[in-house]
């Protein structure tokens, strides 16, 4: 993840408390959803950011999971949203958020 | 303005930098900062590839175009453990150039005395790079100037902010930063700048080799890389453009850079179509160099999956666009797509406005377009990294458009990418992706039919500016030729109907209509004019119109070639054909261009043969010849009458005037009382020009056939000759008279012409054509002059140069006689009593024949 | 109980999945508070 996006996580998180912190992705890819959700959870596994070695363990979703799109207004949903669906592996990104979840996460 | 503005040419490089990965990729700058002592900056090193490796890669093949998008998709993926066979450094395209030779063209690029090479390595390169016969002998010396040895080198690294050039572990250069306090230009900043400008230079040169034309022709470049160049006080100055151009030699160019992130190729694209099509320059160049920031840009994840480092080189493109010339394909500047400010930056809004809303605009469904090329970045990159296969998903996002726009049914949607998709192959440098790699391929996929249109689709991440969080992306369609230049815009390509029942039917001319005075209308009217008369021209146009016309010659494709001009050998020259305006007869004029000899009497002599064998060829049984009143015609005269006692069948023609003789008079060129007329080329040019055009003014050749065939011993190509000036009639009448020559075997008269001039004593009789004027300088003597009487005999057919030793030769033998000019040219006068003995006198020294 | 709701939102969004201010559209809607929005690039 992007340096300053994750100094940002870790200000806000502090600021916020990291109990009231959601973090909504949009990767393009299972893997890299994974890796993001690792980095607001575990810490940065590349060790080269402000969250390396920082276990948040923040609430983390992708925009496409069912658990997201139905506190979603649907017509919002279908017009941001509704296409990237069609093309992305949305089973596949479910599963391995669902992995670092129940690892990581601290407040679900 | 006519015509949608065409793409005309397409250069691709890459140069292979593994150094600059380590020293100038910002992942690897920026883990040097944050975790100097990090595993991946160990490993970095062992999964660099070889410089054969990165040649044989198939996307970089596919790249500098040895391999096409198809070889790719046949490709099981991954791709980086897989190499193309047939690998090489040079492509259709462009070339892969290795980093030694990339760091000296860096050196040539900087003008500022920043680049410094270690000595010997400058000397070595500078080897290197005068092979490739890109660059300037000046520009070559120029690298062994600034350089230095390795300790000064060291120096400068350490002691004076200068960015180093490396090969391997070796120190081969240093950047220097061009100031001491201003961030603008450090090393760091010149560097990325330099190499920006070297690739762009790269791909600038490859473009003008491998496409053919004249890069003094190019009025505008366009760059549209991702840097900015200037100092503290204006950051983003610019000119990249004008930069390169100087160094890569396009004399006429100026030009201004175009940023728009990864979408800047796409709207740079936009801005020379439209200034094309605007008629405000007819060739503009778009053009990038690559960046260093993004050499191994997504190396962590590449070195943790145990691949090699696939973002290891620095790539270029350049792009040519001209003014329709009815052959290359058209962007569509009537179907364009734009990411607007209200557009928003959901993925179906995206798409939508550029891919939806244009063709929707221009009637067409999305099944309609046959190729899109979205950001065609390389997945084998992007994949590893979690970015995912970002053409594929464009393409998945264009069908789902499709679906809900009901022009796909939804289980189409696999078949749709496939069809209209391809994997994509660039290096992930930035704005590289954006579309533009596949404009190469686009030009051979137009020419072989198999795609009609294509749409160009870049988009851009302006938020990574930091200015606004837009989105940002512009999309065109480019077409297949409509040929129709003259038509304006065209939904359907237009026929010519060639004429089935007419006597040429069959009959193929190869014409290189580039360089008509009379615009792209008077073209399709000859082409049309002479369909009528079954004769189907292959038109070619723009700077390679002559190499498609040598190539339609050369494979048969063509049985003949109407060309504006054409460099003929010596000895070979053209016989033109024209209509006399007293009785409407047609008159062969030899010669209207070329050389058919360096002796003028000789060339004279070989006009009349060549005349004689396209009179024949084009069906006239048994042409009279007669020559032109100028200089040189008695001994053309005395020549051809020889050649005839030698028994070469020739007719002479007998002046229309009162005194008769086989000169021929102003007035016999107006009555063509000889079917072939005889003179220097560059008399015949002149009467061509006036036998075509007195009827219109002068500026519109409007009647005859041209300029002619070129005719010449052992020449075997029917190439035909008009003006720049010559009307749609002329051009016509020109593909009639080649396919005149061709129906009646013209080569097989010309044969047979030429040896019966031999068997005749060709070669002696213009061996001995001017003996009368050698003998007689020998005769240098005092000849005393015979008492003076009254001369009203003449006797014409004497060379003017002649006519003084003529005389004396008379005075020699008692006979008075003086040197005059009558009124058809220089005479011998003498008197009544004395004309016979004064003509055997003459004829037998050889000055009358 | 809602996820999103009264929540403080941190928006990662992809260039080439989905960005981050249509992530945010859709946030709002659930009535969740935005505490930053941004978009990757990895090309």
């Amino acid at each position: 993840m992007d340096l300053e996006n994750q100094k940002r996580v870790l200000n806000i998180s502090e600021e916020f408390g990291a109990e009231n912190v959601v973090v909504l992705l949009g990767a393009s890819e299972a893997e890299a959803s994974g890796l993001a959700a690792e980095t607001v959870t575990n810490g940065d596994p590349t060790w080269a950011g402000p969250l390396a070695g920082v276990q948040l363990g923040l609430t983390v979703y992708h925009i496409c999971e069912d658990e997201i799109k139905a506190e979603v207004d649907p017509a919002v949903y279908d017009e941001q949203v509704g296409m990237m669906e069609m093309v992305m592996d949305v089973p596949a990104i479910h599963e391995e958020m669902e992995n670092i979840r129940k690892e990581y996460c601290k407040y679900l | 303005m006519k015509g949608y503005p065409v793409i005309k040419g397409a250069s691709y490089t890459l140069a292979a930098t593994p150094d600059m990965v380590i020293y100038n990729g910002t992942t690897q700058t920026t883990e040097r900062v944050v975790n100097p002592s990090s595993e991946y900056l160990v490993e970095l090193p062992k999964h660099l590839r070889s410089y054969e490796d990165v040649v044989s890669y198939i996307p970089n093949q596919v790249y500098i175009g040895n391999a096409t998008y198809e070889d790719l998709a046949a490709t099981e993926f991954p791709y980086y453990d897989k190499k193309w066979n047939d690998a090489k450094e040079d492509g259709k395209f462009g070339c892969i150039l290795p980093e030694d030779e990339f760091y000296g063209i860096m050196h040539i690029c900087d003008v500022f005395e920043l680049v410094l090479l270690e000595n010997g390595f400058a000397a070595e390169i500078k080897e290197k790079l005068a092979k490739r016969e890109w660059f300037t002998d000046e520009q070559l010396e120029s690298l062994l100037k600034n350089n230095a040895d390795e300790t000064e080198l060291q120096r400068l690294v350490t002691e004076e902010h200068s960015e180093g050039l490396y090969i391997g572990e070796k120190l081969v250069g240093v950047v220097k930063r061009a100031h001491d306090v201003d961030v603008n230009l450090s090393a760091h900043v010149m560097l990325e700048n330099l190499v920006s400008k070297a690739s762009n230079v790269v791909s600038l040169i490859e473009l003008k080799k491998k496409n053919n034309f004249d890069p003094a022709s190019v009025e505008y470049v366009i760059d549209c890389c991702e840097e900015a160049c200037g100092d503290m006080n204006q950051r983003g100055g610019g000119n990249f453009a004008k930069a390169a151009a100087e160094i890569a030699g396009y004399p006429n160019a100026t030009g201004s850079d175009v940023r728009g992130f990864c979408a800047g190729p796409a709207h740079a694209m936009l801005h020379a179509a439209a200034l094309v099509k605007a008629g405000t320059f007819k060739n503009v160049v778009v053009t990038a160099g690559g960046c260093t920031a993004k050499l191994g840009m997504n190396g962590k994840d590449h070195v943790k999956k145990g691949l090699p480092i696939l973002e290891d080189c620095i790539a270029g493109f350049s792009v040519l666009v001209s003014a329709d010339d009815g052959i290359h394909p058209q962007v569509r500047t009537d179907i364009v797509g734009r990411h607007t400010i209200s557009t928003g930056s959901a993925p179906q809004k995206v798409i939508g406005s550029l891919v939806g809303d244009p063709l929707k605009a221009a009637g067409l469904k999305i099944t309609e377009i046959d190729k899109y090329a979205p950001e065609l970045q390389n997945p084998d990159i992007t994949k590893p990294a979690g970015a995912g296969d970002v053409p594929e998903a464009n393409y998945k996002m264009i069908a789902a458009l499709a679906v809900m726009n009901k022009d796909l049914d939804r289980a189409g949607i696999a078949d749709f990418v496939k069809q209209h998709g391809m994997p994509g192959w660039a290096p992930t440098q930035g704005h590289i992706p954006s579309g533009v790699p596949y404009l190469g391929q686009l030009m051979d996929d137009c020419k072989s039919g198999k795609v009609q249109k294509a749409m160009i689709i870049g988009k851009g991440s302006l938020f990574l500016g930091r200015m606004t969080n837009l989105f940002d992306g512009v999309s065109f369609v480019v077409q297949a030729n409509d040929h129709q230049v003259g038509g304006g815009s065209a939904t359907a390509k237009k026929e010519v109907k060639i004429c089935k029942t007419a006597n040429y039917y069959g009959t193929k001319i190869a014409f290189a209509s580039e360089g008509s005075e009379h615009g792209e209308d008077n073209i399709d009217l000859a082409v049309e004019l002479a369909g009528k008369k079954g004769i189907e021209a292959i038109v070619s146009t723009g700077e390679t119109a002559h190499k498609e016309m040598e190539a339609a010659l050369a494979d048969g494709t063509a049985q003949a070639a109407v060309t504006m001009h054409y460099p003929f050998p010596i000895g070979v020259s053209t016989v033109g054909k024209v209509i006399t305006p007293a009785r409407g007869k047609a008159m062969y004029i030899a010669n209207t261009t070329g050389t058919s000899d360096t002796d003028r009497v000789a060339a004279l002599v070989k006009n009349a043969i060549a005349g004689i064998i396209a009179a024949k060829a084009d069906g006239v049984e048994n042409p009279t010849v007669g020559i032109a009143n100028i200089d040189g015609a008695r001994a053309c005269e005395k020549a051809l009458k020889q050649l005839k006692a030698n028994g070469f069948d020739i007719t002479f023609a007998e002046s229309a005037r009162a005194d008769g003789g086989v000169e021929m008079r102003g007035n016999d060129l107006l009555l063509g009382t000889a079917d072939v007329m005889v003179m220097d080329s560059l008399t015949g040019n002149l009467m061509m020009k006036l036998f075509s055009s007195y009827t219109t003014g002068g500026q519109y050749e409007a009647m005859g056939y041209g300029y002619g065939p070129g005719i010449g011993e052992g020449y075997d190509k029917l190439v035909m000759i008009v003006s720049r000036a010559s009307g749609a009639p002329v051009i016509a009448g020109a593909m009639e008279y080649a396919a005149n020559l061709v129906a009646n075997d013209w080569k097989k008269i010309a044969d047979e012409t030429y040896a019966a001039a031999h068997a005749a004593g060709l070669d002696d009789i213009l061996k001995s054509s001017a003996p009368a004027k050698a003998e007689a300088e020998e005769e240098e003597e005092d000849v005393p002059m015979p008492a003076k009487e009254v001369v009203t005999a003449a006797i014409p057919g004497i060379e003017v140069m002649d006519i003084d030793n003529a005389v004396k030769a008379l005075w020699k033998e008692g006979i008075y006689a003086e040197g005059g000019m009558g009124c058809t040219g220089p005479i011998v006068q003498i008197s009544e009593a004395n004309k016979d003995k004064a003509v055997a006198i003459l004829t037998k020294a050889g000055y009358i024949g | 109980m809602a996820i999103l709701k009264d929540k403080h939102v941190i928006i990662i969004g992809d260039r080439d999945g989905v960005p981050g201010p249509a992530i945010e559209e859709c946030a709002k809607t659930a009535g969740a508070n935005i505490a930053y929005s941004s978009t990757e690039c990895f090309v």
